[in-house]
């Protein structure tokens, strides 16, 4: 939608066009199979029959980054690993999102103190939309965490900005 | 955590000083449009030929833009209560508008006899486009909802209401305003390609399906050759797809894809070479009419050989649709996404577009070929005098006895045996897979394919050998068909005391 | 990247015969399998060299979720360590607790209260049947048959349940600790587990028949990564790798620690196929063998859990040291039969309350180095086979 942002003033006509555009990228988010430790088995049990999160239209995790909107980093980031998130991170279309799920991602978690190897909270490498702490968080917070995002994606507009005076 | 509901979409943009001036503006405009609109068209009656349809045509313009005038009128006075009343609405206005859709596009066909073959060749074109993508999106929500109930979950709830009707229409505006990610290294023009090549021809195919007798858009005497050689063109895209992603694990899938597809071609080809037999024609509508006369005339029931040949045809299908369990060319553990690992966006979506309308178009030619076209169970002879009655009996015989409406049924049961099968089966690797095709179907469809063209040299069509393999096979085939019907009622009436009493407690209300 | 040799190890294959004898080159590629990657069961990267679709060698790189658990062991004291051994192997976190434990109540000479034993017992075993049920889904999954995934974690809920209402937590549970665990069994505990056993045991019929003896999965499996048992003991395989290939080696069993000494259960091996309801194509020791032997190691949970449920003393839930536990200046170490293998501890004291050094031994890190032996010569479709059979968890690996 790059030749439709930034070029219209907010109007009836652009806000339902928004709205159009926000309820369709809110409504169909593909996670990334993206699990790497614990967390990923609790993103595991969110997309499992109790806690489903077909329900939301999120449960089509796709395993390539190219088909997904939302990078689940749900496990310890490690030194090793973080050029391999931001790789992945960039081979993402926009719009993209990424979600911090547990402890490690949001700061490092347990290893916080004596984890030499452990990159203390994952927006030191990637973006982050929205953070979920706990560890591992339950899949209810996960899912709290995915309607968090949704209503970011609902504020979300192509319009063109009022210019600050 | 407030919802973002319709009511919000809704909620007027105006101030509360500008809110009257706009009703005032809309409504003003909108009787305007459709006050000109009924002038216009009582001025139409007064003329004849071109100037006729071209002032009827604007006419309704002027009254469409009208109608929206007022519409919009009324949603600035009152956005809440219009908000709530969509809401609810939802999704009987979008079948409304769909059944509206196919009314305006077949209303020419009815109104209009003798329009020249242009006229009628895009009218096939928009209602097989059409066709499809509906069908499509319905698959993809159908999929997703069968595949949860499978899985002791529910599907899509939440996107639009009743059971997330609106999935996939969301899935695909996501998918349209995604980034569109060419591989660098990869070879641009040949990947743009690839999505279309694998496109058209899923979609073209539909021009020579017959939905029914005369429902067809280009009813070709070599009908079934062409749907065959266009559901092999498909290869080339995907393998372009994979070659032009600069992407070993790509490269792996379409290999795969190739060798798979263009191997089962042959089983397939030895399959339909039964149906052509017994009626001596590619012509569709031909072989179609041919199983007019109930249920124990569908070409499947004919005799034991025609009954292996349908299910011959239906594996062969199945791997040439590449699903499951033949689903290695997109096999997600071991391939990421196969040839479509670099797609990101509407691209991917043309793939999928064409599996889906592949899917549907094997599931209507199983039918069309084996169990009966768009015939119901019930001889259409008995609702001969149906068929020249006035419309509303035209449309009864349509729906109780043959009509597009039951091959879009048995077009629709074949797809969701291929989806109840995807959500079963694990996958089989390659080299089983062609083990499978070369050892086993091709002998077996080869000895079929014998069997039958000695039959009908050698055994005379009234004859007791001939009768009497037809009442066996047709007891077959109800007693299958009724087993299946049985399972799903006895499934549905006991499901709370077949899932376990831990489950049972586990489910809201308990 | 792509042109580093994979010829550093003394296993290299660089002389291993090509498929197509003759004059006929073919050309090799080298394939990167993870770590992102959705049949590697975590953060694990494979490089394979592979000749179409036959892979000539697999090299597992690991790493990529090293999060200095050993080194947190010599910085924290013993029981605060114990929320770390949770998240080695994350899918059966009570064992990790009770190895730690034990290791650290030998090195302490701590006493544990009968009813402690038997609720770690209880626990324990409940954790093996969930972690099994995650190996079973993702095999399945792996093998591209997605419903017994769903399936078995429907089951995995109601451990999870249980788990729940006794300590609070789903996953990492940091409930048994040096001395025995940190609360007692709830009120209705015992009826709860009674109950899900009932529901159980039935089920893991049906995911035989739903899977185990599925003839596509069959095909896809049996014969697939055959480990001879003088490979699995050579190699260091524990758990259900090495039961599998056939060897009748289980701690529980054979070095009983905790009880289990007490209970009357099998130790279920790999055999070949023909008897018994085993397919033809079984032979001992492949991957439908091992994974076989987790399917049955869950019947036999479920028996040493109703025999648990029956024996299960009152008394004392824990043998709370006075202060903060000091370790005497020895070193101990102990092994428990976790659900992937045995899982060692070693536990070296220097008077203080922490460690001087602790070292896991992690039994999918040494599970895994049979990659490079098994995966020569098969296709690319049975590395996922394999892998799914072997069954690795990388916290285990990497630590």
């Amino acid at each position: 939608m790059g030749w439709l942002h930034n070029r219209f003033e907010e109007n009836f006509i652009i806000t339902s066009v928004d709205w159009a555009l926000n309820w369709a990228r809110s409504s169909s988010i593909w996670p990334l199979t993206f699990g790497l430790a614990c967390c990923a088995i609790e993103m595991m049990a969110a997309g499992a029959s109790r806690f489903d999160l077909d329900r939301f239209g999120a449960g089509a995790f796709r395993a390539t980054p190219r088909q997904s909107d939302l990078m689940i980093v749900a496990g310890t980031v490690t030194f090793k690993m973080a050029s391999r998130i931001r790789r992945l991170y960039h081979q993402m279309p926009e719009p993209k999102y990424v979600m911090a799920m547990g402890a490690c991602t949001v700061g490092g978690g347990p290893y916080v103190k004596y984890g030499y190897h452990v990159v203390k909270g994952v927006d030191l490498v990637v973006p982050v939309d929205v953070y979920i702490p706990g560890c591992p968080p339950r899949p209810e917070s996960l899912i709290e965490g995915l309607m968090r995002l949704q209503d970011k994606m609902k504020q979300q507009t192509i319009a063109r900005r009022p210019q600050q005076a | 955590m407030a919802e973002f509901t319709t009511e919000d979409a809704l909620r007027s943009r105006w101030s509360a000083a500008a809110r009257p001036r706009a009703v005032r503006w809309f409504s003003g405009l909108g009787v305007v449009f459709v006050l000109g609109a009924a002038a216009l068209g009582l001025l139409a009656t007064r003329l004849t030929g071109m100037s006729y349809a071209v002032a009827l045509a604007v006419a309704v313009v002027l009254l469409l833009t009208g109608g929206s005038c007022l519409g919009a009128a009324v949603v600035v006075q009152y956005p809440r209560a219009v908000g709530r009343l969509l809401q609810r609405l939802g999704l009987p206005l979008f079948l409304l508008a769909v059944a509206a859709i196919i009314v305006v596009a077949w209303a020419p066909v009815l109104l209009w006899p003798d329009k020249p073959l242009i006229v009628r060749d895009v009218l096939a074109v928009v209602g097989a486009v059409g066709f499809v993508s509906l069908f499509a999106s319905f698959a993809i929500w159908w999929e997703r909802k069968v595949a949860g109930r499978i899985q002791s979950r529910l599907g899509p709830m939440r996107v639009g209401g009743w059971h997330g009707w609106a999935q996939s229409i969301a899935d695909g505006l996501k998918l349209f305003q995604k980034e569109d990610i060419l591989p660098g290294g990869g070879d641009a023009v040949l990947f743009r390609m690839a999505a279309y090549v694998t496109f058209v021809p899923a979609l073209s195919l539909f021009i020579a399906l017959p939905f029914s007798a005369a429902w067809v858009g280009r009813d070709l005497d070599v009908g079934l050759l062409l749907i065959v050689a266009l559901f092999g063109l498909g290869v080339i895209g995907v393998l372009l797809g994979g070659w032009a992603s600069n992407n070993k694990w790509s490269m792996y899938g379409a290999m795969r894809e190739a060798c798979q597809v263009i191997s089962y071609e042959i089983p397939l080809g030895f399959s339909l070479l039964i149906p052509i037999m017994v009626a001596g024609t590619l012509r569709l509508t031909t072989i179609g009419e041919l199983q007019a006369g109930g249920f124990w005339t569908w070409l499947a029931f004919r005799n034991p050989f025609t009954l292996i040949a349908a299910l011959t045809f239906l594996i062969a299908t199945l791997a040439s649709c590449k699903r499951a369990p033949f689903d290695l060319p997109e096999a997600e553990s071991e391939l990421v996404a196969g040839y479509m690992t670099e797609y990101s966006g509407f691209r991917w979506a043309l793939f999928m577009f064409a599996e889906y309308a592949e899917m549907f178009a094997a599931g209507a030619l199983t039918a069309i070929l084996f169990f009966g076209a768009w015939h119901s169970p019930l001889p259409a002879a008995w609702g001969a005098a149906w068929a020249t009655g006035p419309l509303w009996q035209q449309a009864l015989h349509g729906v109780v006895f043959s009509g597009p409406l039951w091959l879009i049924f048995k077009g629709i049961f074949f797809v969701y045996v291929q989806i109840w099968l995807r959500w079963t089966l694990p996958r089989i690797r390659l080299d089983q897979v062609m083990h499978a095709c070369v050892q086993f179907m091709l002998p077996v469809t080869m000895v079929v394919l014998l069997a039958q063209t000695f039959w009908q040299l050698l055994v005379p069509a009234g004859s007791v050998l001939a009768v009497a393999l037809n009442l066996a096979c047709t007891v077959l085939g109800a007693l299958v068909a009724l087993g299946i019907a049985s399972i799903a009622v006895y499934g549905l009436r006991y499901r709370r005391r077949l899932v376990g009493t831990l489950v049972v407690d586990h489910l809201p209300g308990s | 990247m792509p042109d580093a040799p994979l010829t550093n190890s003394p296993d290299s294959l660089a002389d291993v015969e090509r498929v197509v004898p003759g004059e006929l080159r073919t050309e090799e590629m080298l394939l990167n399998m993870g770590p992102q990657h959705p049949s590697t069961h975590g953060v694990l990267r494979l490089v394979l060299r592979t000749d179409g679709e036959l892979v000539l060698e697999a090299v597992p790189h690991i790493g990529y979720l090293h999060r200095c658990a050993e080194k947190i062991g010599e910085s924290v004291a013993s029981f605060q360590f114990i929320p770390i051994t949770d998240r080695l192997d994350y899918l059966a976190a009570m064992i990790n607790n009770q190895g730690f434990s034990l290791a650290v109540e030998k090195l302490a000479g701590l006493e544990v209260p009968e009813r402690a034993r038997y609720i770690r017992v209880i626990m324990a075993e409940l954790n093996r049947i969930a972690s099994h049920l995650v190996s079973f889904g993702t095999y399945g999954l792996d093998m591209g048959a997605f419903t017994p995934f769903l399936y078995g974690f429907r089951e995995r809920e109601y451990i999870l349940d249980l788990f729940e209402a006794a300590c609070g937590a789903r996953l990492t549970y940091s409930f048994i600790t040096p001395g025995g665990v940190t609360q007692d069994l709830p009120d209705g505990f015992l009826d709860n587990l009674a109950r899900f056993l009932d529901y159980f045991e039935p089920k893991i019929d049906e995911y035989n028949d739903l899977l185990s003896f599925n003839y596509i999965f069959i095909k896809r499996t049996a014969g697939v990564g055959v480990i001879s048992p003088e490979d699995a003991i050579a190699y260091g395989l524990t758990g259900p790798c090495l039961r599998g290939s056939g060897v009748k080696w289980d701690l529980r069993r054979c070095m009983p620690y905790e009880l289990y000494d007490r209970f009357d259960f099998e130790i279920p091996v790999g055999v070949a196929g023909g008897t018994d309801r085993i397919p033809r194509e079984v032979v001992a020791g492949d991957s439908w063998s091992r994974y076989f032997v987790r399917m049955q190691e869950m019947k036999q949970s479920v028996r040493i859990l109703r025999q648990c449920v029956q024996q299960l003393p009152a008394g004392e839930f824990r043998n709370k040291p006075k202060g903060i536990l000091k370790l005497p200046p020895k070193e101990v170490y102990l092994e428990v039969e976790g659900a992937r293998g045995q899982l060692g501890f070693l536990v070296v004291g220097d008077g203080k309350a922490v460690p001087r050094r602790v070292k896991i031994r992690g039994p999918s890190f040494c599970n895994l180095a049979i990659t490079k032996h098994v995966c020569r010569q098969v296709l690319l479709a049975d590395i996922a086979a394999i892998l799914g059979s072997i069954d690795v968890v990388m916290g285990e690996v990497d630590r």
